[in-house]
C-alpha cells in the first residue's frame, strides 16, 4: 500500500515539474523566453521545448498568424488639392518578437504604432498622385508604395507590413454632391444625343425612302416610255410595209373610213349639185 | 462506514491521517486503470464527410485525418480542429441578409455600395463572394479572423476593379468582366496572404446608379427608346412606300406593254386587212373604189343633215330625213 501511494504522489509531482520546465509552441503563435525579465531567446518552431522551470524562465507569447490592421476612414489630401475619405486596413505580422516586445510591447501598442506609420506613408503616397489616378490606375502602385515603405519603418518594431490596401477611397460630401451634378448633366447629354440620333435616323430614312421611290417610279416611265416606243415604232414599220404597195389607194381606204368615224348626227353637210354621189339624179 | 485511520511519525510527533489506500483497498487501482482508459477513450472522434481532422501535437500540425472514425493521442497531448471544407461560404458586400426567408429581408449598407467609378461616377453595386477552404492548414493556422479578411479584401478588390471601369460598363456589359477582374485579383491578394481559401465565385447582384441621380438614369433608357421608335416608325414609312412605287412602277410597265403589243397587233391587223383589200382591189381597181365610196357614202350620209346646192346657187334640202322643215337659203 505504502508503494503506491509513493508512485501517485511522484507522478503527480512530475507533472508540476513538466509543467513548469515544458511548454508549448502552438501552430498560431511564437514566443519569447525571459530569464529574470531579460529575454533570451525567441522560438518560433511549434511543439514541445523545454526551459528552465518558472519563476527562473518564463514565456511570453505572440500570435504567429497574419494580423489585422484596420482604421476608421481619414480625409487625406491628393495631389490636385481634393480630399478623399481613404479607409484602409493593412495585413501584418510579428517578424521578430523580440524587437516587437521591446519596441511595442504588444498588439494594442502595435495598433497605435502602425497607425503613424502607414497614415503618414499614405499621405505622402497619395500627395503625389491626382485623384483621378488615386480611384483609377494608380491605386495598386500606390498600395505597393505604402506597403514598401511603411514595412521599412515597420521592422524597427520587429513587424512586417504584408500589404496595405485601400478599401475605400471617397469623396467628401460635397464633392459628392458636385459629381452627382456633373453625374445628371452627362446623362441628360446622353439623352439628347439618343433622340437626336432617333430624329437623324428617321429623317435619313424617310428622305432615302422618297428618293428611292421617285427613282423606282421614274425608272419606270423611262422603261415604259421605251417599251410604247418600240410598239408605236413596229406598228409604223408594219404600216409602212403594207400600205407603201399602193400608197394612193391607202390615202382613199383611209379617207374612207375617217369619213365614217367624222360624220355623225350632229354634221351638217353642204353638197354641191354637181357631186358626183347626184350624177345619176339628173 | 467509518474511515480507517492510520498514524505517521514526522519529526518525532504522531499524526493521524485518513488510510486511503485502505478504504479504497485493491478498488484504487482499478479506479485509476478505469480513469486512464477514459481518458485514452476521449481520443476517439469522428470526422464528417464534409469535414477534415486537422491534428496538433503538443501545438505543433502533425496530420490530416479523412472522414469517417480516427483517433488521436488524447488532450493535452493532441487536439483536433475540424474545418468543413465542402461547405461553400458567403460575404455580402453593400448589403446583409438579415432573414434568410422565405421571404428574405435584406438591409442596405451604403457605405459599401456606394463607389466610384473611373469616370469618377458615383455607382452603387451590391456583391456576393463565395469561398471555400481549399487548404485546411493553412485556414486555420496562418491568419486571424479570415472571414473578416475576405470580407475587407472583397470589398477592396472589387473598388479597384470599378475604378477601372466606367459607369456604363458596369451598368451594361462590363458586369462580367468586373466580376471576373475582381474573382482575379481576390484571389490573387489572398493567396499572397496564404489563407488557404478558394474563392469560388464573385457575384455582381445589383447594379444601379445612385438614388440621386436615378431619374437621369431612367431619362437616359427612354430616350434610347425614343430614337428606336422614331427610326421604326420611319422603318414603316419605307415599308410602305416603297412597295407601293414598285407596284406603281410595275403598273406603268405592264401599261406600256400592254400600248405596244396593242398597237403592234392593231397595226398587223389594219395592215392584213389592207392587205387583203388591195389584193382584191388591184383585180379591179376602177369598180372596186367607186363601190368603196358608194359605200362609204350610204353609211354616213343618213345620219347627217344635208344641204344640197342647186345650180342657181339655192339650198335644197333634201327631204330624206323627213321631219326636218324645208329651209330656204338666199
Amino acid at each position: 500500500m505504502k508503494k503506491s501511494l509513493l508512485i501517485t504522489i511522484s507522478v503527480i509531482a512530475a507533472f508540476i515539474l513538466l509543467a513548469f520546465i515544458f511548454y508549448v509552441v502552438d501552430e498560431k503563435e511564437q514566443v519569447v523566453i525571459l530569464q529574470m525579465g531579460k529575454p533570451v531567446r525567441t522560438v518560433t518552431a511549434p511543439g514541445m521545448h523545454m526551459k528552465l522551470p518558472w519563476p527562473i524562465q518564463n514565456v511570453v507569447k505572440f500570435d504567429d498568424r497574419l494580423l489585422d490592421y484596420d482604421t476608421q476612414p481619414t480625409d487625406v489630401l491628393t495631389k490636385d488639392k481634393k480630399y478623399l475619405i481613404v479607409d484602409n486596413f493593412a495585413k501584418w505580422r510579428i517578424a521578430d518578437p523580440l524587437k516587437f516586445l521591446q519596441g511595442v510591447r504588444d498588439e494594442k501598442g502595435a495598433q497605435s504604432r502602425l497607425d503613424d506609420i502607414i497614415y503618414s506613408e499614405l499621405r505622402v503616397q497619395l500627395g503625389n498622385h491626382d485623384m483621378q489616378e488615386v480611384i483609377t490606375e494608380s491605386r495598386e502602385d500606390i498600395m505597393q508604395a505604402v506597403t514598401r515603405d511603411s514595412d521599412l519603418k515597420a521592422r524597427a518594431y520587429g513587424i512586417q507590413i504584408i500589404d496595405v490596401r485601400i478599401k475605400r477611397a471617397d469623396l467628401t460630401k460635397e464633392n459628392e454632391n458636385a459629381v452627382y451634378e456633373r453625374m445628371r448633366a452627362e446623362r441628360q447629354r446622353i439623352a439628347n444625343q439618343y433622340r437626336s440620333e432617333g430624329e437623324e435616323e428617321a429623317l435619313k430614312i424617310r428622305a432615302t425612302t422618297d428618293k428611292e421611290k421617285e427613282i423606282i417610279l421614274a425608272e419606270a416611265y423611262r422603261e415604259a416610255q421605251i417599251l410604247r416606243s418600240k410598239g408605236e415604232a413596229k406598228a409604223i414599220e408594219i404600216y409602212a410595209n403594207a400600205f407603201k404597195r399602193d400608197p394612193e389607194f391607202y390615202e382613199f381606204v383611209r379617207t374612207m373610213d375617217a369619213y365614217k368615224k367624222i360624220f355623225d348626227d350632229k354634221t351638217t353637210i353642204v353638197l354641191p349639185p354637181n357631186s358626183s354621189i347626184f350624177k345619176y339624179l339628173k | 462506514m467509518p474511515i480507517p485511520k492510520k498514524t505517521i511519525i514526522i519529526g518525532g510527533e504522531s499524526f493521524e491521517i485518513p488510510d486511503f489506500a485502505k478504504f479504497f483497498g485493491g478498488g484504487l487501482r482499478l479506479i485509476l486503470m478505469i480513469v486512464g482508459a477514459l481518458w485514452l477513450l476521449t481520443g476517439v472522434f469522428i470526422v464528417g464527410p464534409d469535414e477534415q481532422g486537422v491534428i496538433r501535437r503538443f501545438g505543433k500540425f502533425s496530420r490530416v485525418a479523412t472522414s469517417g472514425l480516427n483517433y488521436h493521442l488524447p488532450f493535452p497531448l493532441e487536439v483536433v480542429q475540424k474545418p468543413k471544407i465542402t461547405e461553400v461560404k458567403r460575404v455580402e458586400i453593400g448589403f446583409r441578409t438579415i432573414e434568410q426567408g422565405p421571404p428574405a429581408e435584406y438591409r442596405q449598407v451604403p457605405m459599401e455600395s456606394l463607389m466610384l467609378t473611373g469616370n469618377l461616377n458615383i455607382i452603387d453595386i451590391d456583391m456576393i463572394v463565395q469561398y471555400k477552404i481549399k487548404d485546411a492548414v493553412a485556414y486555420l493556422f496562418n491568419v486571424k479572423d479570415a472571414g473578416e479578411t475576405i470580407q475587407k479584401t472583397a470589398e477592396a478588390s472589387l473598388r479597384q476593379v470599378i475604378g477601372r471601369h466606367d459607369i456604363d460598363e458596369a451598368l451594361t456589359t462590363g458586369k462580367f468582366a468586373i466580376q471576373e477582374e475582381t474573382m482575379t485579383l481576390l484571389q490573387q491578394v489572398l493567396d499572397k496572404y496564404d489563407i488557404g481559401v478558394l474563392i469560388v465565385q464573385v457575384q455582381l447582384q445589383d447594379v444601379h446608379p445612385p438614388q440621386e441621380v436615378a431619374p437621369d438614369f431612367k431619362d437616359v433608357a427612354s430616350a434610347k427608346e425614343d430614337k428606336e421608335r422614331k427610326i421604326n416608325q420611319s422603318q414603316g414609312y419605307r415599308n410602305d412606300v416603297i412597295p407601293k412605287a414598285r407596284g406603281e412602277a410595275e403598273k406603268m410597265l405592264r401599261e406600256a406593254e400592254a400600248y405596244a403589243a396593242k398597237r403592234i397587233a392593231e397595226s398587223e391587223g389594219d395592215a392584213k386587212k389592207f392587205i387583203n383589200i388591195y389584193a382584191e382591189y388591184s383585180r379591179a381597181k376602177d369598180v372596186t373604189r367607186k363601190r368603196m365610196l358608194l359605200e362609204t357614202m350610204e353609211q354616213i350620209l343618213p345620219g347627217v343633215q344635208k344641204y344640197i346646192l342647186t345650180s342657181e346657187g339655192q339650198i335644197n334640202l333634201l327631204p330624206l330625213a323627213g321631219q326636218n322643215p324645208a329651209k330656204t337659203g338666199q
